[in-house]
């Protein structure tokens, strides 16, 4: 490339400041989930393993894992399953309505979690869906159908029509067309879908503030708490599993992301 | 041919009609219906609340011309976010100029580091700032050792932490949408414009900076409305002590249970979010955006 | 074979998309057994007519017969129906077996009949040696053959074939066309073929449904319609044609004459109601008269311009009565030179011509 088409020494200098500055806090996570002190604070000495023992035999912390998780899945299962079906009849039907739809279906990216959170708890107090699994599952999986319309949908946009036409003019009726025919094409935007999902509800930290409160402690929740009231390394610990599993997440988005370009 | 004289006699005509778009819809009738009974609904009742309770009216907006409490709470936002859409913007921009000249090995390692933190949730990022940031945090630590100051430096708590964490929030939303403007930048033409005789700085500023313009406008919209409405970081980095807007409806509703104006708080904040979005749909390409998670 | 033979009738049909009429009360009946084309340009509703008939567009008016029984309110999946579409579209994900079984899955064939049908169809458009691969990995020609093959083997009762040659290039779509004329002949299946390519249509159809803005123009075999246009538009679509406008001066039992601009013309066949007329004239049907030469219609012009074909040349020869002509002749048996400016005697007989309707 032309020399003068590149960033000179101060902006990649800036640029890199920037990186770092992104980096981190993430960075600085591990550090302290091993320290050998009782307060949070890098390891003094050496590296030890004392906290994440501690978080792996407290009950709280591994109740609040279970039941994040249990929620993530259920949750993804949900918001994948609709978002999917709605994603593949907007793309086949593809009128001025199903345009409507779509803009429906993205409104909880767009709308502030505050705002609707507001609505939800209003709504699950009356019908007494306040701290079950049925009320924390419904909200995360309804805020995570935009995820996987927008990549089914992108993943979509190369599927040929008439695909699903040649299978129609076979004798494929519609289950046997998405079963056979949509599916294996559209599947790698799906498991996208699903990552993003699944992170979604991993991570939600917001709704979860009103509509849990004893029964049900997920992860972020407990973190909440945590912050708010005493700091502990434990914490850290917490902070690193949940790294720990979106990271474990991403690794697989990418390992998808490479095979279907292979 | 016995199947298809079997299916001629089974078929009512009028099935058909209804029939050939018929199966679609009940595809997109789950997701519809999940999103209109617990999405739509909901967030339609938080604005017939702002309207009904204590008592029917426009009481609970009048006091957003009287109270001045509620006045501070908005000015308190709206220069948040200013300041923290315009820090983010120069950064973004910074990275994403570096990120599109960067040979190709550079440039994945580069976009590690911008997609990273959108993987990692914002309450471990908003911790970890905390850790950093306050008294006891490692910044004064490092910043006492080594004897730059004596006293702890004030980092949080306060409206400085959180224009921090926010930035750290938003950057890679900006980067992205700046990063796909300049991609489409012809790399001849900077040169072109040197040839010319234009200086660096000038061919930066009449030629680079205003083909990036619609990526400045789509990363200036996204950031801003994703700044209006953040709830967790300014929460745990402001300490309570600077007010938000999405922090003020919490406490109004889950502290005080003054559903009013909580409610009317929220519809405010929703309106100002679709007013921006209105305002500069034409401008920036929202699929493109929504898409740009990747 | 003939008891899977079936004729099909579309009975005024219409499909309007708002105020467009994209089809526009067509009534077309297909014997069984035919190789039916239905040509126009784009935009004329030709595939629109296919879709309808294959079930995918639901149609605004009309009717759709399978012989005598109605099958309109069918959905696509229940009219067992072969078709070939533009661009093929296997199924990628597949290999070509998988592609051509998936008519067989559906419809739970068993193992062992399946795999026996698949061969059977694979053989038939001698692929069976590359049921493995996948539809990326073969040939524009061969990806043809496995769309036919996957139409052909659950034993529909009609073949559609929407464009299937247009991706190809030229000299392959000519090979295919022999092919597919040649295995029509081999399965006796109808088949209906849509194309906007009037060479194709000539050259494969038993035949062809002339269309043109949702209406139908013409319907007859090639031969009929080549020779016989009956409006404007279909010697223009079909062929090339000259165009003479005219007057006509007298009628006789077998045929009449015109004039044009003071030139007096004749022509064969029964004269058409009213005073003007205008008559089509073929390239290749006109002559170069030697000076001298008698002939029903002779004129007079000058050469315009010219291009060499190997097999023929091509003149523009301004005339003064009849207006610029385009004439064809047999490059070997030309009898002048060609050349800018000179004076050539065109001639034709009273049935080389053909009075058609003005569109």
């Amino acid at each position: 490339m032309d020399r003068s088409a590149q960033a000179g020494p101060v902006a990649n200098v800036l640029a890199w400041s920037v990186l770092l500055f992104l980096l981190l806090p993430i960075g600085i996570v591990f550090p302290l989930s091993v320290t050998d002190q009782r307060f949070l604070s890098l390891p003094y000495e050496a590296p030890s393993l004392q906290h994440y023992a501690t978080f792996f035999t407290s009950e709280r912390w591994l109740a609040s894992t279970w039941q994040s998780l249990v929620i993530a899945v259920f949750s993804t299962v949900l918001a994948v399953t609709s978002g999917t079906l709605c994603a593949i009849g907007c793309w086949k039907l593809s009128t001025r309505l199903t345009d409507l739809v779509r803009v429906l279906m993205l409104l909880p990216i767009i709308v502030p979690s505050i705002v609707y959170a507001l609505g939800i708890y209003r709504l699950w107090i009356r019908l007494d869906l306040l701290d079950t699994y049925l009320g924390i599952i419904l909200v995360h999986g309804v805020t995570g159908i935009p995820y996987v319309m927008i990549t089914v949908t992108a993943t979509l946009a190369n599927f040929d029509p008439r695909l699903e036409q040649a299978a129609r003019s076979m004798g494929a009726n519609l289950s046997q067309t998405l079963r056979w025919v949509i599916m294996p094409r559209v599947m790698p935007g799906i498991a996208s879908g699903a990552i993003f999902a699944f992170i979604h509800s991993w991570d939600e930290a917001v709704l979860i503030l009103f509509i849990a409160s004893r029964a049900l402690f997920t992860l972020p929740r407990r973190m909440w708490d945590g912050i708010n009231e005493n700091l502990d390394p434990v914490m850290a610990v917490a902070a690193c599993v949940m790294i720990l599993l979106s990271m474990l997440m991403l690794a697989g988005d990418l390992w998808l992301r490479r095979r279907r370009e292979r | 041919m016995a199947t298809l004289a079997a299916a001629l006699s089974r078929t009512a005509p009028q099935t058909r009609i209804l029939g050939a778009s018929f199966s679609w819809w009940l595809l997109i009738a789950p997701a519809v219906i999940l999103m209109l009974a617990f999405y739509a609904f909901p967030l339609a009742e938080v604005l017939w609340i702002s309207f009904t309770e204590p008592e029917p009216g426009f009481g609970n907006y009048e006091r957003l011309l009287t109270s001045p409490a509620l006045q501070r709470v908005w000015m308190t936002t709206l220069r948040i976010c200013t300041i923290t859409t315009a820090i983010t913007l120069v950064a973004g921009y910074v990275v994403a100029y570096a990120l599109v000249s960067a040979p190709p090995r550079m440039q994945r390692w580069m976009f590690v580091c911008v997609l990273l933190p959108l993987w990692i949730s914002v309450l471990v990022r908003a911790f970890a700032w905390v850790t950093l940031l306050r008294s006891q945090g490692v910044v004064n630590e490092a910043l006492l050792g080594i004897g730059l100051i004596d006293q702890p430096l004030r980092l949080i708590w306060n409206e400085f932490g959180i224009a921090v964490g926010m930035v750290h929030y938003m950057i890679p939303y900006a980067v992205l949408p700046l990063y796909a403007s300049m991609r489409d930048i012809d790399p001849r033409l900077v040169p072109a414009a040197r040839g010319l005789g234009a200086t660096r700085i000038e061919a930066f500023r009449r030629v680079f900076l205003p083909l990036t313009l619609p990526g400045i406008v789509a990363a200036t919209v996204l950031v801003f409305i994703f700044s209006l409405g953040f709830y967790v970081t300014p929460a745990i980095l402001g300490g309570g002590r600077t007010l938000m807007v999405a922090e003020y409806i919490k406490l109004q509703i889950l502290d005080l249970i003054r559903w009013g104006v909580g409610t009317m708080m929220a519809s405010t904040l929703l309106v100002a979010v679709v007013v921006v979005l209105a305002i500069f749909a034409r401008v920036v390409d929202f699929r493109r955006l929504f898409g740009g998670r990747h | 074979m003939a008891a899977l033979q079936h004729s099909l009738t579309v009975r005024r049909l219409a499909k309007h998309y708002g105020p467009t009429r994209a089809v526009d009360d067509v009534t077309l009946t297909i014997a069984r057994g035919q190789f039916v084309t239905l040509l126009g340009p784009s935009g004329s509703g030709k595939t629109t007519i296919l879709m309808a008939i294959a079930g995918f567009v639901q149609p605004t008016a009309g009717e759709i017969l399978l012989d005598q029984t109605p099958i309109t309110p069918l959905p696509p999946e229940r009219r067992n129906f072969g078709m070939v579409f533009q661009g093929y579209a296997l199924f990628p994900h597949m290999t070509v077996a998988e592609n051509v079984n998936f008519p067989l899955r559906v419809r739970n064939v068993a193992r062992a009949e399946a795999e026996r049908r698949v061969a059977e169809a694979l053989d038939l458009v001698q692929l069976g040696h590359l049921k493995d691969r996948r539809p990326s990995q073969l040939s524009g020609g061969q990806q043809q053959r496995v769309a036919l093959a996957r139409a052909l083997v659950f034993q529909p009762a009609l073949l559609l074939l929407d464009e299937p040659l247009s991706a190809l290039d030229k000299k392959l779509r000519a090979e295919l066309q022999v092919e597919l004329k040649a295995l029509h002949r081999r399965v006796g299946l109808t088949f209906i073929y849509v194309t906007h390519d009037q060479e194709e249509a000539l050259s494969m159809s038993d035949s062809i449904a002339i269309l043109r803005d949702g209406k139908l123009v013409q319907e007859g075999p090639p031969g009929t319609l080549y020779e016989r246009p009956a409006t404007r538009f279909v010697a223009d679509f079909l062929g090339k044609s000259n165009f003479l406008a005219g007057r006509i001066v007298e009628r006789r039992n077998d045929g009449f004459a015109y004039a044009v601009d003071g030139a007096r013309f004749v022509q064969d066949g029964p004269a058409p109601a009213g005073d003007d007329v205008l008559i089509a004239l073929r390239p290749e049907k006109i002559g170069i008269a030697a000076d001298g030469e008698a002939a029903p219609n002779l004129v007079e012009g000058t050469i315009a311009a010219w291009s060499y074909f190997g097999t023929s040349f091509a003149l523009i020869v301004e005339t003064a009565a009849a207006g610029t002509l385009q004439v064809t002749v047999p490059a070997w048996r030309c009898p002048v030179e060609p050349a800018e400016g000179r004076r050539v005697r065109l001639a034709w007989t009273a049935d080389a011509s053909v009075p058609v309707a003005r569109d």
